[in-house]
């Protein structure tokens, strides 16, 4: 089938039809990438407003960023926020997805759908239920508060890179360490725990994404310790000037490496979904 | 085989031990921190406020409040159609869009590097929404970039008004939502049996009848799912509404502002948590209305191949 597709393939490049798809898709991709080329082209351009042409290449955008603080300063509370609640995300997603695969045991659907349910309702509800809750109890407006919320909120994506690697875990693995005389404990935290490290490394990444790009949630529960997204949701209602171009191209920059590393770790593990097939990657 | 396993159900200790721990950990957590904030949500949503302060007496107040302000005073209603009028053409639009993309993708590409182009294309979705949003407001300006290239290659009267209506918005919600509807649609696509495709050449379809008989229909479970997440994305959202539309943004049916904008402009000029918490339940039985319009879909057309 493939194969014959594939002998077309001379017959078809010539093709019209296909010509027009691939036309398609390069416009499709201009589409995508002009905010982003907008952005990191006029961080860079001496102009106040960016208009066409420009007025020659700069850093002046950089400079003011720095000397400016307030960005570089919810830069800085979300390096804390975000890898704290990727962290604890990946915790619960763990532990989570260790007891869904493992257990039967009452509420284990129910589990599974409380933890599923923070991507599927919108944010902006989440944003006042939390908001509702934690000034109840005085908690709000802290920087902890955002990590909680955002924990309930990127456990999902992290539990579900876990489980689909331990579901490439053979179950011959933890039986063998039983039959060695470990306890589930031992056999869980040195069998299990080793095994499933990418999918918990790939299952932080994409957490932090998440937490990283969270805007309502902290909008409504952050206080006076922003995160960069509601800094920069301030800034844009205020007076937007280009160091906030030059702000995107750093965050830019630094989504360009996690994209790398959620390559490198997420896609061996979706590729091979077949379980058994890993045996040779028995930890030591 | 199983017989020579020793289930270490023996050590007590252990298996206690390991089994409270990941089912006692994340139930907790999210009992406390997702059931509680919900359920106390709701409960928010039948008190009221005096003196700034919460009163935890229950009543209608809120809901019999919002009902007045439908069409008078707050003018709900109307933001919630124009939420509603919104989301439809945002979703319709961005299937309309994504599909010959992804349909391009499995026709048009070799299929080694069918992967790689979806990957590349899926890319955007990983860099800050916010900062997407705001690059569409430099982009669309009055005197932003794309008029600014209009004008510069001849185009002078061309000063589109694009930012501060509800196009605008669209614009934000479909570049938000482009990537993930190519991989639901890529899937969708690629998975249609290529042998139908085959045989329907064979009887002499031309390719626009093979599309619109066989890929399109086999490919409708995607279609569907796509359509339903682009509106419920874009009823929920808050960035591009109120960033790109500018609040009340202009459309069709008028300059009125989206509802999940109205609840945080509310919750803004008041901190009146209890009636915005009965705003936001509204708006959870608008998108729950929605999934069941989705899910009544899904049934009707179910695929019965196979």
């Amino acid at each position: 089938m493939t194969m014959a597709l594939e002998s077309e393939m001379p017959r078809r490049r010539r093709d019209p039809l296909v010509l027009l798809g691939r036309g398609y898709i390069a416009a499709a991709f201009v589409f995508l990438l002009l905010p982003i080329t907008t952005l990191i082209i006029f961080s860079f351009q001496k102009n106040q407003y960016a208009s066409i042409p420009g007025q020659g290449w700069s850093l002046r955008w950089y400079e003011k960023l720095f000397s400016d603080g307030a960005l570089v300063a919810a830069l800085q509370n979300s390096l804390i926020v975000s890898p704290v609640a990727a962290t604890g995300a990946s915790i619960i997603g763990f532990f989570a997805a260790y007891a869904i695969h493992r257990y039967r045991f009452p509420g284990r659907n129910l589990l599974l759908t409380l933890i599923m349910l923070p991507m599927l309702i919108p944010a902006l509800i989440l944003g006042i239920a939390f908001l509702g809750l934690l000034s109840r109890f005085g908690l709000e407006g802290k920087w902890y508060s955002v990590v909680v919320a955002h924990i309930v909120l990127v456990t999902a994506p992290a539990m579900a890179i876990i489980q689909l690697r331990l579901s490439q875990m053979p179950a011959s693995l933890e039986e063998a360490a039983w039959n060695l005389g470990a306890t589930e404990w031992q056999s869980l935290t040195r069998v299990v725990l080793p095994f499933t490290l990418s999918g918990i490394a790939g299952g932080w990444l994409l957490a932090f994404t998440f937490s990283f790009d969270e805007f309502i949630i902290a909008w409504f529960v952050c206080g006076f310790s922003p995160t960069l997204p509601v800094s920069i949701y301030a800034y844009i209602v205020g007076s937007a000037d280009p160091s906030l171009n030059a702000m995107a191209t750093i965050i830019f920059a630094l989504s360009g490496l996690f994209l790398l590393g959620v390559e490198l770790l997420l896609i061996p593990i979706l590729i091979r979904v077949k379980p058994g097939a890993t045996a040779e990657e028995a930890p030591h | 085989m199983s017989s020579v396993v020793a289930r270490p159900e023996t050590k007590r200790r252990g298996a206690n031990l390991a089994k409270w721990i990941s089912i006692g950990v994340p139930s907790l957590f999210f009992g406390a921190f997702f059931l509680g904030p919900l359920i106390y949500l709701i409960l928010l949503g039948f008190w009221r406020v005096e003196n700034y302060r919460i009163v935890e007496s229950y009543s209608f107040d809120n809901y019999i409040d919002i009902a007045q302000n439908l069409f008078a005073g707050s003018n709900y209603g109307y933001a919630i159609a124009q939420t509603l009028y919104v989301a439809a053409t945002t979703a319709i639009a961005a299937v309309a869009l994504c599909y010959p993309m992804a349909l391009a993708i499995v026709f048009a590409v070799p299929q080694r590097y069918q992967r790689l182009v979806v990957l590349l294309a899926v890319a955007p979705f990983w860099t800050s929404y916010i900062l997407r949003v705001y690059a569409w407001q430099v982009l669309l300006a009055r005197k932003g970039v794309i008029n600014a290239a209009l004008s510069y290659v001849g185009f002078n009267e061309a000063s589109i008004e694009f930012l501060y209506t509800q196009t605008a918005t669209r614009i934000g919600l479909i570049h938000y939502l482009a990537p993930i509807l190519l991989v639901i649609l890529y899937v969708a696509i690629n998975n249609v049996d290529r042998t139908l495709i085959e045989a329907a050449r064979q009887i002499g379809a031309t390719r626009l009848q093979v599309l619109w008989r066989v890929i399109v229909p086999l490919s409708r479970t995607g279609i569907i799912l796509s359509l339903s997440f682009s509106a419920l994305v874009a009823c929920g959202d808050v960035l591009s509404g109120s960033i790109l539309g500018g609040g009340a943004g202009q459309s069709l049916i008028g300059k009125l502002p989206l509802f999940a904008d109205m609840i945080i402009r509310a919750y803004t000029s008041s901190t009146n948590l209890p009636n915005t918490a009965a705003l936001a339940i509204l708006l959870v039985v608008i998108m729950l209305l929605i999934l069941g319009v989705a899910y009544w879909l899904t049934e009707r057309f179910r695929i019965n191949v196979k």
